[in-house]
């Protein structure tokens, strides 16, 4: 037997099962390596050590009496009501996480089904003289395909420019 | 043992472990510890507890108490503090009775609060990276050098104590409930909220870590033995 298994078997039996060494290979190996039988004295302390945790324990005279007085303090400071609460919080605990998918999964489809709206009209006119453009009385180039009403703007403006003076040209936002 | 059917292969170490475990158990254990003896009087407590019935559910509790005070021994060492936690558990257990599906069973529900409880314990107490020799009290010394052949179970349950409180939380918990308490692979799993094999590898470590931390302290009794034999010697030649 090799170090390597008489190691293996030690840690496999060093879990508290009695470490007599009845497998003649293991004891043969055991009586000629010093760094084996160090493991498999470190095996019987551990086990040892282990069963000493194992204890029986009885509650003191006092420990019912005490808890008694616990639950009744527990009782009184939770009511019916708060009871009541937290047993739906319970409840409401388990549904939050389906809720929030619930949720994420309507924003997608509005998102995708939605897409954006078109910008509202703007109005541009030079003296008291205003009108109102809406993207289609706009025509604009085909390349520009969601206008922003800055955009809109601009082209109304750059319109003016062309037709009249700049200066006289007004354009503001409609607003809703 | 005629009709037998045979052992499963590779399970050969199994009946030993399984007749330590039940020699383990006391003779004179109760018989409704685990509620399974008269299942109909646990479930007639618990609906009585759910309702606020406070001597039912005291009553249930000293069905499972046991247990519940083996758990939380092999995890503090201080009666006054196992009593505490157990308090802990027990005041846990009844705020969520309510929620207790009634049917299922209590054994387990009430467990798993009580390991949940000595879990948060652990994570709650500061690792100690490494024990030396030197930290020990003589007694704890003697079960060393005595390779654990010592009667001395205080002195074993402290250098124990010692011991493990160098592994981690979930190491801690896993070697405890599978040596301790004999918890099969699965139920660790499902307390350490793994799957078996990772439950087997954590175990596996943890026994490492453990014998690892010991081999320490064996070296370094050891190496101690041995300069105080070359101590003696000198001065026995001094003398002559």
């Amino acid at each position: 037997m090799t170090c390597h298994g008489a190691n293996k078997r030690l840690t496999r039996e060093g879990s508290g099962a009695d470490l007599s060494i009845q497998d003649e290979a293991l004891a043969l190996h055991l009586a000629a390596c010093d760094r084996c039988t160090q493991a498999l004295r470190t095996a019987r302390l551990s086990a040892a050590l282990l069963g000493a945790l194992r204890e029986e324990i009885e509650p003191g005279p006092s420990f019912y009496l005490q808890l008694r007085e616990r639950l009744r303090a527990a009782a009184s400071g939770i009511g019916q009501p708060e009871a009541m609460l937290l047993q739906a919080w319970g409840y409401a605990r388990r549904l939050v996480p389906a809720l929030a998918l619930g949720v994420l999964f309507l924003a997608g489809v509005t998102i995708s089904l939605g897409g954006r709206r078109p910008p509202l009209p703007v109005e541009a006119g030079r003296g008291r003289e205003v009108q109102a453009f809406s993207l289609e009385e706009l025509n604009l180039p085909a390349a520009v395909e969601q206008p922003s009403q800055d955009q809109m703007l601009a082209f109304v403006l750059m319109q003016g420019e062309v037709r009249g003076s700049a200066a006289e040209v007004r354009g503001t936002r409609s607003e809703r | 043992m005629p009709g037998a059917p045979p052992a499963p292969a590779g399970l050969s170490s199994l009946p030993d472990r399984l007749t330590r475990r039940m020699s383990d158990r006391k003779e004179d254990e109760e018989p409704a510890e685990a509620g399974r003896e008269d299942p109909q009087r646990e479930a007639l407590l618990i609906e009585q507890a759910q309702r606020g019935n406070h001597e039912a559910f005291e009553a249930l509790l000293k069905l499972h108490q046991r247990r519940i005070f083996a758990l939380a021994g092999s995890f503090l060492r201080r009666r006054q503090d196992v009593e505490d936690l157990v308090q802990e558990v027990f005041l846990k257990a009844y705020l969520a009775i309510g929620r207790f599906r009634p049917g299922a069973p209590f054994a387990p529900w009430l467990h798993r609060i009580a390991v949940n409880a000595c879990y948060d314990h652990l994570r709650s107490i500061r690792r100690r990276p490494e024990v030396a020799l030197d930290d020990l009290a003589e007694r704890e010394k003697v079960f060393l050098s005595a390779a654990g052949q010592s009667d001395d179970r205080a002195a074993a349950r402290d250098l124990a104590e010692r011991i493990l409180a160098t592994l981690s939380p979930k190491d801690r918990l896993a070697i405890t409930l599978r040596e301790v308490q004999g918890l099969e692979i699965a139920e660790i799993a499902s307390v350490l909220g793994c799957t078996r094999p990772a439950a087997k590898v954590r175990l596996f470590r943890a026994r490492r870590a453990m014998q690892a931390a010991l081999q320490g302290l064996v070296r370094q009794e050891e190496q101690m033995a041995k300069r105080l034999r070359r101590r003696g010697r000198d001065d026995v030649s001094w003398g002559e």
